[in-house]
């Protein structure tokens, strides 16, 4: 039975046989790329307002979900609770996307390239879907269980949100590390 | 036994060895690292933002605290169990890094700045907890507060692309 890392060359082959390898050398001799690898700060600067946004994010997240788990902010409505951290993960989100944008254009063949990093957006768009199906089931029942937490099937949801959320970021950590 | 010797002995540990030479310990301790960090930045600046008046307005200082110190503090005590076991593992290259050094000291001034407002600020949290302004001291404490997080977090970057290079 071959192992993840085999699978994940295989996946990298794969890769390498597509046209994202064109893609990825026409971004990279874009006059942009060539001026974020010649200034050094540049990526982390972008990292660093990456992490802030998926700290603003994630914080988000957890605030929604652990009220909806009753371990958090019991003391607010679920409807007060959303109205003030939804909007916030939604702009992370752009935030994120923007400085995401940025890391490929500055390291095309690094990003495009990897198999942890098409793992990732799968992940990505996997949890934008999840939380805006949940997010609508939550706000229909909300009211039925502001005074304490949500039903069983509410709460398992939550802790998939989280969990989900948490191998976004552990994707985005592994990016630096897959067997390329 | 002087500090280069000591943080020889503590990579040289074999906990140490097994963290830099396992293929799999050493991000899998880093991705729980930036999962503790991130909850520790993001929920500390859910209260500075309080306390600045940017968001929860409707909500008191004292409830916006009770709901984000035990997940700042759960998070921060992993984040410094995980960077702990990530500093065993490259000691000496790490304390011969200055982005590290700062990231250090930057973490010790947010500390401090944490401290300095419970033992002034704070003490009159009672009369500004609902809808009064928070006081100027109170706010300049917050802003700091997100400066120094925002630092840490770019050091803490740096690190990865100078690590071994200041040796």
């Amino acid at each position: 039975m071959p192992s993840i890392t085999d699978l994940l060359y295989a996946f990298t082959e794969w890769l390498r046989t597509t046209s994202l390898v064109e893609l990825s050398l026409w971004i990279s001799n874009l006059p942009i790329s060539l001026w974020i690898g010649t200034h050094f700060f540049v990526i982390p600067i972008m990292q660093t307002l990456h992490i802030f946004a998926i700290a603003a994010a994630f914080s988000s997240v957890l605030m929604i979900n652990l009220r909806i788990l009753g371990l958090t902010g019991t003391h607010r409505t679920m409807n007060q609770i959303v109205r003030r951290y939804m909007p916030w993960i939604w702009w992370a989100l752009v935030v994120l996307v923007i400085s995401g944008i940025g890391m490929i254009v500055g390291e095309p063949i690094r990003e495009l390239i990897n198999p942890i990093f098409w793992i990732k957006m799968v992940l990505v768009i996997g949890v934008i879907l999840f939380s805006i199906w949940f997010q609508t089931k939550a706000n229909r029942h909300s009211p039925s269980w502001d005074v304490r937490g949500g039903a069983i099937g509410m709460r398992a949801g939550a802790v998939f949100v989280i969990i989900l959320w948490c191998a976004v970021m552990a994707g985005g950590r592994w990016i630096a590390y897959a067997p390329v | 036994m002087n500090l280069s010797a000591l943080w020889e002995s503590i990579q040289g540990s074999s906990l140490g060895v097994y963290i830099a030479e396992s293929t799999w310990a050493f991000p899998t301790i880093e991705t729980i690292h930036v999962i503790a960090i991130v909850t520790v930045i993001g929920s500390i600046a859910i209260m500075d933002m309080r306390l600045l008046g940017i968001t929860s307005r409707d909500n008191a200082v004292t409830a916006v605290s009770r709901d984000t110190l035990p997940l700042t503090w759960i998070a921060f005590a992993f984040a410094v169990m995980t960077g702990s076991l990530l500093f065993v593992s490259k000691a000496t290259s790490y304390m011969a890094n200055p982005w590290f050094l700062s990231k250090m000291v930057l973490i010790a001034c947010a500390g401090i700045n944490m401290m300095i407002l419970h033992s002034t600020g704070w003490k009159s949290v009672r009369s500004w907890d609902t809808n009064t302004p928070v006081p100027r001291n109170v706010k300049i404490s917050a802003a700091l507060s997100l400066a120094f997080w925002f630092t840490v977090i770019f050091c803490g970057r740096v690190i990865g692309f100078t690590l071994g290079i200041y040796e």
